[in-house]
C-alpha cells in the first residue's frame, strides 16, 4: 500500500491525478470553510449581483439568481463524491458476489446469473439509469439506486472472467481436496486474486460514476434544485450560451477535472497492480 | 455448416433470450412504480370514470403477468401501444425520431473507429516516447468528460468564438429540403442534392465529434493497451529479428492480433453511444430520440418508455452481433474451428 | 585466413533503471568462423539470449540499454554501419530461430503470408508466384510432405514439430551466413526436438551457414556444436573445442553444470547450487582454443 503510493508520486501523471483528487476531496470536506458564500447552497437570491462574469469575490461568476458559482461547484463536488462512494459501496459487493458465484459454481447457476447480467448490460448504461430514474422520483437516493442498478453488472463480468480462469488452478484443487467449503474457496481463495483488478476498476469508476450521475442530472433526471449539482448547472447554463459562458464552462470543467484525476490514478494503478480488462 | 453461419445463429438465439429478458425487466420496472399510470396519464383533473376507462383499456386491472402477455402479443403485431404524451403510436414516434439519432451515432462511431484505432496504434508503436505520452494524455481527457461537456465546449469554441460550424439543428433554415427516410446524409445523396448534403454534413460534424470524443479515447486506450501486450509476444520478436519494418510490424503483425480483444469492447462503446446521444442532442437541439425520450420519462409515459428502451436495446444487440461476426472474420481460430468455440 | 563470420569483443551490456545501472554482460568475447557451429551455454539469466539480440541489433533499440564493445560481422564493424544498412542484415544475412515455434508464428496470418514477407526481405520485388515456389522448395527441404497445405495453414493448425520445420525453413530461406538459434525447440517434445535439430544440423552443413547455438542443454550441445563457450552471470568462464571441454572440464562452474546434466539427453534446466565460490574464477581457455590463438 505504502509502496504503491510511493510509485504513484514518482510518475508525474499519477502525481497530477493524486493532487487533483486530493484538492477535490479536501475542498468537498471543508466546503463550509473554504467557500466565500456557504449560504448560497440553498435557495438564495441576490438580484443585485446576478449573472455576473468572474470577478472578485465571485471567482467563477454568479448564476442567474445571484449565487456564487464557485461555492456551488464546491458543494456539488460534495454531493457527487458522496453519491459515487455510496454507489460503489453497494454495487461492488453485489457485482463481485454474483461474479464469484457464477464463475465458481458453473452449470445452471452460471448460465442463469450471467444471462441476467447480460440483460442489464444490453441496455445502454445511461438509458437504463434514465428509465429507472424517470419512473422513480428524481431524488438523490433514487439517483444512487438507478446508478447502482446499472453499475454492478460490470463487476460481475470482471470477477466472473477472473474466477473462470482461476477455476482450474492447482491451489483451488488443493483447497477442494482438503475439504474447504465453497464459500471459503470463493471468498478466501479466489477473491484475493481479484482484489487488484477490483481496486483499479473502482478508482476509475469513482470518476465514471460522477460522470454518469452528472449526465442524469443534466437531463433533468437527477438531484433536484436547490441542491447544487454539476450536471444540472451545465444544463441550466447551456440556454445562456455564449454570453453567460461561465455558467456552463466552470461546472463542466469541474466534472472534467474530477473524472480526469481519478482516471490518472486508476491508469497508474492498472500498471502497478495489473489490468482490469 | 460454415462457422460464420453457426456463430450468427447462436448469437441471434442468445440475443432473443436477452431481449425477452430486457422486456420483462423494463416492463417490471414500469409496473412496480408507485402511482396509477392511468391517473398520471390523464392528470389530476380527469374524472374517476375517465381514469377507470383508461385503466380498462390499458389492462391495468389484470394481473401483471396477463399485462405482460398483452404487451408481448401486441409487440408481435408491431404494436408498442399509444404514447400518452403524443397520443400517437409509440412505433410511429420512434420511427420519426430514431433516424436522426442513428445518423448521429453512426457518424460518431465512424469517427471513433477512424480516429481512435489509429491513435491507439500510433501510441503503441511509439510506446514510452513523447508521442505516446501525448496521445495518452489527450485520450484520457477525452474519456474524462461526459458528452454534454464536450458539446458545450466545442459549441462555444467552434460555433461562437470561431464560428466555423452551425450552432444547432440538422439543416440550415430555409434549405427547404424534404427528408425521405429521415437519414439526411442518405436522403440528400439519393436526391442528388449536393448542397443539402454538404449542409447536413456541416451540421452533423460538431455534435458527432462531441459524442465521439469519449469513444475515440476509449478505443485508442484499448487498442494501445492490447497492442502493447501483443508487442511482448514471441511472434513479434520473431518478425523484429527478421527485420520487418517497424511500421509494418505495427500496422499488421501487432495490430491484427490485438484487434480481436479490442473489437468487442469497441462494439460496446459504440452501442453506449446510443445512450450518450441523449446528452449531445439536447445541447445542439438535435431532433432525435433524446427530447422524446426525456419527455416521456419525465411524464411517466409507460408505453413510450418501454418502447424506447426496447428499441434501443435491440439496436445495441444488433451492434454486438455485427461485432461478433467481425471478430470471427478477424480471428481465424474461430473462423476455422469445426466445433463451437 | 578469412574473417570470422561473427566476432564479439569485450561486449558489455547494462540497463539503466530507476534504481541505477545494472550490468548484465561484463565484457564477453567470442567468435564464430565461417561454417562453424558454436554453442553458448549457460543457465537462464546468464546473458546468452541478450547476446543474440545484440548481434541482431534489437537491444540497441531499447532506450534503457547501454552497450559497448566490438561487433564484427564478416569483417565489417557493425557499429560503423548506418542503422539502415545494419537493419538490412536482419532476416537476410543473419536470421534467428526461437524457443517455441508455435508462439513465434503470428496467429492471425497463414504461414505463407509470413514466409513471403521473409523472402521479400532479400528480394523486395518478389512476386507472389515466385515466393510460393521458393517457399514450397524450402519446406520440402525440411521434409514437409504437403508444403502447399502447410503454407495455407495457420500455426495453431499445425503440430509443434511442423512449426519448427517451418521456422527452420524460414530461417534458411534467404541463405544467411549466420544463424542464431536461441534454445531451438526447447518447448517441443524431446524426440521432436532431436529430430528437428538433426534436420537443422544437416541443412546448415549443406548451406555452409555459421551457427551460434544458444542452449542450456549440454547433451544437445555435445552432439551439435564444434566449439563451446560457457557463460556464467555475464562472463565467459570456459571455452574450448566440444571434445576438450566435455572430456576435461576445467572451470568449477562447467564441472557443476556437467555433473548436473541428467544422464538422458534432453533433460530440463540443470539444478545447480547458487553461486559456489569457484564459479567466479577467471576464464579458462582450453589449449589452442583461446580467442587469441584461434583468431591469429
Amino acid at each position: 500500500m505504502k509502496k504503491t503510493l510511493l510509485i504513484l508520486t514518482r510518475n508525474p501523471l499519477s502525481l497530477l491525478g493524486l493532487i487533483l483528487v486530493t484538492i477535490i476531496v479536501l475542498a468537498a470536506i471543508f466546503a463550509d470553510f473554504i467557500t466565500p458564500f456557504p449560504e448560497h447552497v440553498g435557495a438564495v437570491v441576490d438580484f443585485t449581483n446576478f449573472n455576473q462574469p468572474p470577478h472578485w469575490p465571485n471567482i467563477f461568476g454568479t448564476d442567474l439568481v445571484g449565487r456564487d458559482l464557485f461555492t456551488r461547484v464546491v458543494y456539488a463536488y460534495r454531493v457527487s463524491l458522496i453519491l459515487a462512494a455510496v454507489v460503489l459501496i453497494i454495487a461492488v459487493p453485489i457485482g463481485v458476489s454474483i461474479g464469484l458465484t457464477a464463475g465458481y459454481l458453473g452449470g445452471w447457476t452460471e448460465y442463469g446469473l450471467m444471462r441476467i447480467t447480460d440483460i442489464f448490460l444490453s441496455i445502454p448504461p445511461l438509458v437504463l439509469a434514465m428509465s429507472i430514474m424517470g419512473l422513480l422520483e428524481p431524488t438523490l437516493t433514487n439517483g444512487m439506486i438507478a446508478v447502482t442498478a446499472m453499475w454492478w453488472p460490470w463487476y460481475t463480468r470482471l470477477v466472473y472472467s477472473i474466477t473462470r480462469s482461476e477455476r482450474e488452478e492447482g491451489y483451488l484443487l488443493a483447497a477442494e481436496v482438503i475439504g474447504a467449503s465453497k464459500l471459503h474457496i470463493m471468498f478466501r481463495e479466489i477473491l484475493p486474486n481479484c482484489v487488484p483488478s477490483i481496486v483499479t476498476k473502482m478508482t476509475l469508476d469513482f470518476g465514471f460514476v460522477i460522470l454518469i450521475a452528472s449526465s442524469l442530472s443534466f437531463l433533468g433526471l437527477g438531484v433536484q434544485p436547490p441542491t447544487p449539482d454539476l450536471g444540472s448547472m451545465v444544463a441550466d447554463g447551456a440556454k445562456y450560451l455564449p454570453d453567460s459562458w461561465w455558467l456552463t464552462v466552470f461546472p463542466g470543467l469541474a466534472i472534467l477535472f474530477a473524472v480526469f484525476g481519478f482516471n490518472l490514478i486508476g491508469d497508474a494503478l492498472r500498471e502497478i497492480l495489473g489490468g482490469d480488462q | 455448416m460454415p462457422a460464420i453461419v453457426r456463430i450468427l445463429a447462436r448469437r441471434l438465439a442468445t440475443s432473443l433470450v436477452v431481449l425477452i429478458g430486457v422486456s420483462i425487466l423494463i416492463f417490471a420496472i414500469a409496473r412496480i412504480i408507485p402511482g396509477d399510470p392511468a391517473r398520471i396519464a390523464l392528470g389530476p383533473n380527469a374524472t374517476a370514470d375517465a381514469v377507470a376507462v383508461l385503466r380498462d383499456k390499458l389492462h391495468l386491472n389484470d394481473s401483471i403477468i396477463a399485462q405482460y402477455g398483452y404487451f408481448i402479443a401486441d409487440l408481435f403485431h408491431g404494436d408498442l401501444g399509444i404514447s400518452l404524451y403524443t397520443n400517437r403510436a409509440v412505433t410511429r414516434d420512434i420511427a420519426d425520431f430514431l433516424p436522426a439519432t442513428l445518423e448521429l451515432v453512426f457518424v460518431s462511431g465512424l469517427m471513433m473507429v477512424m480516429l481512435g484505432i489509429p491513435l491507439g496504434v500510433l501510441s503503441a508503436r511509439y510506446r514510452g516516447t513523447w508521442i505516446d505520452h501525448t496521445i495518452r494524455l489527450v485520450t484520457l481527457l477525452g474519456v474524462s468528460a461526459p458528452g454534454f461537456v464536450w458539446a458545450v465546449i466545442l459549441m462555444l469554441v467552434f460555433a461562437y468564438f470561431v464560428p466555423i460550424f452551425p450552432v444547432a439543428g440538422r439543416l440550415s433554415d430555409g434549405s427547404g429540403f424534404q427528408p425521405i427516410t429521415g437519414f439526411l446524409l442518405f436522403d440528400t445523396l439519393i436526391s442528388g442534392n449536393i448542397r443539402a448534403f454538404g449542409d447536413a454534413l456541416w451540421h452533423l460534424i460538431l455534435p458527432a465529434f462531441a459524442l465521439a470524443l469519449s469513444g475515440i479515447g476509449q478505443a485508442a486506450r484499448l487498442v494501445r493497451s492490447n497492442m502493447v501486450e501483443t508487442y511482448n509476444k514471441p511472434y513479434i520478436e520473431m518478425v523484429e529479428a527478421y527485420g520487418f519494418s517497424a511500421r509494418r510490424i505495427a500496422n499488421r503483425y501487432a495490430f491484427r492480433p490485438s484487434l480481436i480483444p479490442s473489437l468487442t469492447i469497441i462494439g460496446l462503446d459504440f452501442a453506449a453511444m446510443l445512450g450518450n446521444a441523449f446528452l449531445v442532442e439536447s445541447v445542439y437541439a438535435w431532433p432525435g430520440l433524446s427530447k422524446y425520450g426525456v419527455a416521456v420519462i419525465l411524464r411517466k409515459d409507460l408505453n413510450a418508455i418501454v418502447g424506447t428502451v426496447l428499441i434501443i436495446s435491440a439496436m445495441f444487440l444488433i451492434v454486438n452481433i455485427i461485432v461478433d461476426l467481425l471478430v470471427s472474420v478477424v480471428n481465424p481460430r474461430i473462423r476455422l474451428s469445426e466445433r463451437p468455440a | 585466413m578469412t574473417a570470422p563470420t561473427l566476432k564479439i569483443e569485450n561486449l558489455k551490456l547494462g540497463f539503466k533503471l530507476w534504481s541505477g545501472m545494472i550490468e548484465v554482460l561484463h565484457g564477453i568475447s567470442l567468435h564464430i568462423g565461417k561454417g562453424e557451429r558454436v554453442a553458448l551455454v549457460g543457465e537462464s539469466g546468464s546473458g546468452k539470449s541478450v547476446t543474440a539480440r545484440i548481434v541482431l541489433g534489437m537491444l540497441q533499440e531499447m532506450s534503457s540499454a547501454r552497450i559497448s564493445g566490438g561487433l564484427t560481422f564478416e569483417g565489417i564493424d557493425l557499429d560503423k554501419l548506418k542503422p539502415r544498412d545494419r537493419h538490412h542484415l536482419r532476416g537476410t544475412r543473419m536470421s534467428m530461430i526461437f524457443q517455441d515455434p508455435t508462439s513465434s508464428l503470428n496467429p492471425v496470418y497463414p504461414i505463407f503470408t509470413q514466409f513471403r514477407e521473409v523472402l521479400a526481405r532479400a528480394n523486395p520485388a518478389i512476386s507472389d508466384a515466385e515466393a510460393r515456389m521458393k517457399a514450397i522448395t524450402a519446406l520440402a527441404d525440411v521434409s514437409i510432405n504437403e508444403p502447399e497445405r502447410v503454407l495455407d495453414s495457420y500455426a495453431f493448425q499445425l503440430s509443434g514439430g511442423m512449426n519448427q520445420r517451418v521456422m527452420i525453413a524460414m530461417a534458411l530461406a534467404n541463405n544467411p551466413s549466420l544463424l542464431l538459434a536461441d534454445e531451438p525447440g526447447t518447448a517441443l517434445d524431446v524426440t521432436v526436438q532431436a529430430q528437428t535439430l538433426k534436420l537443422m544440423s544437416d541443412l546448415v552443413e549443406q548451406h555452409g551457414t555459421s551457427v551460434l547455438f544458444i542452449s542450456h542443454n549440454l547433451g544437445v550441445v555435445r552432439e551439435f556444436a564444434d566449439r563451446v563457450y560457457v557463460i556464467y552471470k555475464g562472463r565467459i568462464v570456459e571455452q574450448g573445442l566440444t571434445k576438450q571441454l566435455f572430456s576435461n572440464p576445467q572451470h568449477p562452474y562447467t564441472r557443476a553444470l556437467l555433473a548436473a546434466v541428467p544422464r538422458i539427453t534432453g533433460g530440463g534446466i540443470p539444478d545447480i547450487a547458487e553461486d559456489t565460490a569457484g564459479f567466479h574464477d577467471p576464464l579458462i581457455a582450453h589449449p589452442g582454443a583461446s580467442e587469441k590463438e584461434l583468431l591469429s
